[in-house]
């Protein structure tokens, strides 16, 4: 079958096509060059003008793994505000903060989103994450595997073992949870909190393990490099939401000496004590050491206001904050001693001068950081705000005046405090096909996605042009996935199923040596059930694994 | 000008959502738009004309007649007026009410006077599960108001209660008071097990010795000046409440220790 989009105005980045009006073939799913004259076009779409963009990428968004599940037990009246009818293809369910998987999935294609990744999928809560993200729609999806305070590799680290045993437990690890990429989450801190720890700073030692953050994010960041994951190392930093972070942040970016390295939701983690509430924006330092140091990339996690909720593997700073929450039920716990997990329902209040600042200072990140190839656009879902408002973030990104406007009905003591009304950037239609489409693939090492070239994947998004950019990217006309038109006029057409992303570095297979004795001594389970096989994530018949290459290896 | 009345043409085998059904939202509209309103009904949508015979134009003053088990919802919200039920009703009866009177001749399901704000509803006959108490999750229940039960109440009474008065002249079920964070409840009858258990704060007064948990300690027998105001009180009320003998001597029970303790049961010496 031969589709064909007629007249498009293509921004693919990927290929350095920037606005340009070209034709669009579709043939088995890929994107073909010209076919052959005598190819007869079986179904022809007519855009002439419209926006032409790969399908969005989220590279940070929780929708998969436990804390999803305690997140939607934990705050039933968000649902209630919320009821998701079924309809003749879609299923029911409901919405807003911590949305049901099915709707997860359709509220993305909704909105031209044919990816998302899941960055905290504990290995050993690694099989539930993939079941739930099995069940959500249309969109392709992986995990992040989290590491840096599990107890088998700070026992390594305490017995200063070698770095090859550490790359290969770390690649066993990936395979294991079939994950495609690592993350660290307050390296230690997870784990340093179960001693009575309730700070971690970068140089810090966890008194148990007596090994530091630096060291871990040292050690995790030079196996993934060794390795060639292509997805650097996804950090969540040490003192998440603490004034004077900044300083921890800088120091972790000069700590991995130029591996790479993402930094995610940093807007979390650019804090300064500055000003008569002791708390500043840190934007200008972050960007201007990002905008230096070529080995770090970074997504903002920018805060919207209104309603969400906050789900995160940092059960120390979660716990820390938990005075915070709004409604006043919160949850921490350790999930065998792999890590730990905490929620507590927030709102974020544009009165507040706290959070009046923190939106401004994810703007301010978003708008001092040169590179679009190293910056990404999330709201760190659900911790931010929920992922339904990244329309609504373009706007204020794409649109100066719109963002000075709502700038002017904030809190006034944060309106001070901020720089965001001297910025003139915009970001260009490029750019933000960038931010959401080829960096993010690039970023997360994905072959063939987030362009649209001769043997892409097709993933497509068409909008209409409109100077409301709101609008704009929040009702996409057509979204293709796999070359199947799966939304029209912003509305489920057919419902499709994506494929998991994955990746395999090679690893000594005597690696499973002292883990089989490990986990028979201290684990739930046999190392045997901790391994998650292809076929768990493809019998039911609507998954797939699609394996990326890592750097210099074999698929 | 003659009540607003809706007369029941016959039960329905689904539930029925009556919320659209209350004073602020029909004042200004005729009766056919009042009979156009289309409720939920099971999984379809049911105008109102067709469940119900209409007559009367005083939408401050609601009459539902023949009213059964499954009218869930009635007085949802209420902002004002008055509402008279003949018959049973169904679950979350006058849940979020912010003013007006509810008067019920029959029995309720689950969750009467549900996170219900102000004003005053009466069952005459008896309450279900969950009386003035939050909705799953939520962590507040009625906030303020009172509520006349006249029969016997089911489990949970006072779940998760805020401010508010509750006077039952009947038995209550088990777990009376149960997270109870403020308010008062007045029982006449007997009470079932757990009584406040987890109770934080607020008062339940009883006339008839209860089975206490462990949770609570006896703190002696007091003279309380306030107990013949509230009581007082209650004059208003078309009550057995308003007939009682006015006391000030109670045996003081304070309690749940195991949450915040600071709970009390007063009971009438």
């Amino acid at each position: 079958m031969l589709t064909k989009l007629t007249g498009g105005i293509v921004y693919d980045p990927a290929n350095g096509v920037n606005g340009k009006q070209q034709d669009i073939f579709i043939e088995d799913g890929r994107i073909i060059k010209k076919p052959s004259k005598d190819a007869k076009v079986d179904k022809e779409y007519k855009i002439k003008d419209k926006v032409v963009m790969a399908g969005a990428i989220d590279l940070h968004t929780h929708i998969g793994g436990g804390k999803g599940n305690i997140a939607r037990m934990l705050m039933p009246e968000n649902h209630r505000l919320d009821a998701v009818a079924h309809t003749d293809i879609t299923r029911a369910g409901t919405g807003h903060a911590m949305p049901s998987t099915f709707t997860t999935g359709y509220r993305y294609a909704e909105m031209g989103y044919t990816a998302a990744f899941e960055p905290a999928v504990l290995p050993v809560n690694a099989r539930q994450a993939h079941m739930e993200m099995a069940d959500v729609p249309i969109l392709d999806k992986g995990g992040y595997v989290m590491l840096g305070s599990d107890d088998y590799l700070l026992r390594m680290m305490t017995a200063k073992k070698d770095q090859q045993a550490i790359n290969d437990y770390v690649a066993w690890t990936i395979r294991a949870a079939q994950g495609v990429g690592i993350k660290v989450v307050n390296a230690g801190g997870i784990s340093a909190f179960k001693f009575n720890q309730r700070k971690l700073d970068l140089d810090e030692k966890n008194s148990h393990y007596d090994v530091s953050p630096r060291e871990i994010l040292k050690s995790l960041a030079t196996a993934v490099k060794e390795l060639g994951i292509k997805h650097p190392l996804h950090v969540h930093g040490s003192n998440l939401g603490i004034p004077g972070n900044i300083e921890t942040t800088l120091n972790s970016i000069e700590g991995v000496e130029g591996l790479p390295m993402h930094l995610t939701h940093v807007q979390f983690h650019s804090y300064g004590t500055e000003g008569d509430f002791k708390f500043s924006s840190g934007a200008a330092q972050i960007a201007e050491a990002v905008n230096k140091n070529k080995n770090i990339s970074l997504d903002v996690g920018q805060i919207m206001f209104g309603q969400t909720v906050t789900a995160s593997g940092d059960n120390m700073r979660q716990y820390a904050n938990h005075g915070f929450a709004r409604p006043n039920k919160w949850v921490c716990m350790d999930i065998e001693c792999d890590a730990g997990c905490g929620l507590l329902p927030f709102k974020y209040r544009d009165q507040n001068f706290v959070n009046a600042l923190q939106w401004a200072i994810g703007l301010e990140i978003f708008l001092l950081v040169d590179d679009p190839w190293r910056i990404f656009l999330t709201t760190d879902h659900p911790n931010g705000a929920p992922f339904t408002s990244y329309p609504h973030l373009i706007r204020l990104l794409m649109d100066k005046s719109f963002r000075n406007d709502m700038l002017a009905t904030l809190h006034p003591e944060a309106q001070k405090m901020t720089t965001l009304a001297s910025i003139d950037r915009e970001y260009s239609l490029e750019e933000i096909a960038i931010l959401t489409r080829a960096g993010a693939a690039k970023i997360t090492g994905l072959v063939n996605r987030g362009a649209l070239g001769d043997g892409d994947w097709a993933d497509i998004t068409v909008y209409t042009e409109n100077k409301d950019r709101e609008k704009m990217f929040s009702k996409p006309d057509f979204v293709f996935k796999n070359g199947e038109l799966v939304v029209k006029k912003g509305k489920i057409e057919k419902v499709t199923w994506g494929t998991t992303h994955v990746v395999r570095p090679d690893y000594d297979a005597s690696v499973e040596k002292n883990l089989e004795k490990y986990f028979s001594r201290y684990m739930t389970m046999k190392m045997g059930n901790f391994k998650i096989s292809d076929d768990e994530l493809t019998e039911d018949g609507r998954g797939s694994i699609t394996v990326h290459p890592t750097v210099g290896g074999k698929v | 000008m003659s009540a607003l009345t809706f007369t029941l043409k016959q039960r329905t085998d689904q539930r029925v959502d009556m919320s659209p059904l209350v004073s602020q939202k029909m004042v200004d509209m005729e009766l056919p738009e009042i009979g156009a309103i289309e409720l939920q009904n099971g999984k379809s949508k049911v105008r109102v004309d067709q469940l119900f015979k209409i007559s009367g134009s005083d939408a401050q003053n609601i009459v539902i007649e023949n009213s059964f088990g499954k009218l869930d919802f009635i007085g949802r919200e209420l902002g004002g007026g008055n509402i008279r039920v003949e018959g049973d009703v169904g679950a979350y009866l006058g849940m979020g009410m912010k003013s007006g009177t509810i008067e019920v001749t029959g029995n309720t399901d689950i969750y009467p006077a549900c996170e219900m704000a102000n004003g005053v509803l009466t069952i005459n006959g008896n309450a279900g599960d969950f009386l003035a108490g939050a909705l799953p999750g939520n962590r507040q229940g009625m906030k303020g108001g009172t509520v006349i039960v006249k029969g016997n109440v089911g489990d949970r009474a006072g779940d998760h209660m805020r401010r508010g008065v509750l006077l039952i002249e009947g038995n209550v079920g088990d777990y009376c008071g149960s997270r109870m964070v403020a308010g008062t409840i007045a029982v006449l009858g007997e009470t079932g097990r757990y009584l406040g258990y987890a109770m934080n704060r607020g008062t339940l007064l009883l006339w008839n010795k209860p089975q206490l948990s462990v949770g609570f300690n006896d703190c002696g027998s007091h003279t309380l000046a306030f107990l013949p105001m509230l009581l007082a009180s209650f004059k208003k009320f078309n009550s057995k409440f308003s007939e009682i003998d006015i006391f000030n001597r109670v045996q003081r029970y304070g309690g749940d220790v195991s949450a915040k303790g600071r709970g009390e049961i007063l009971l009438k010496l």
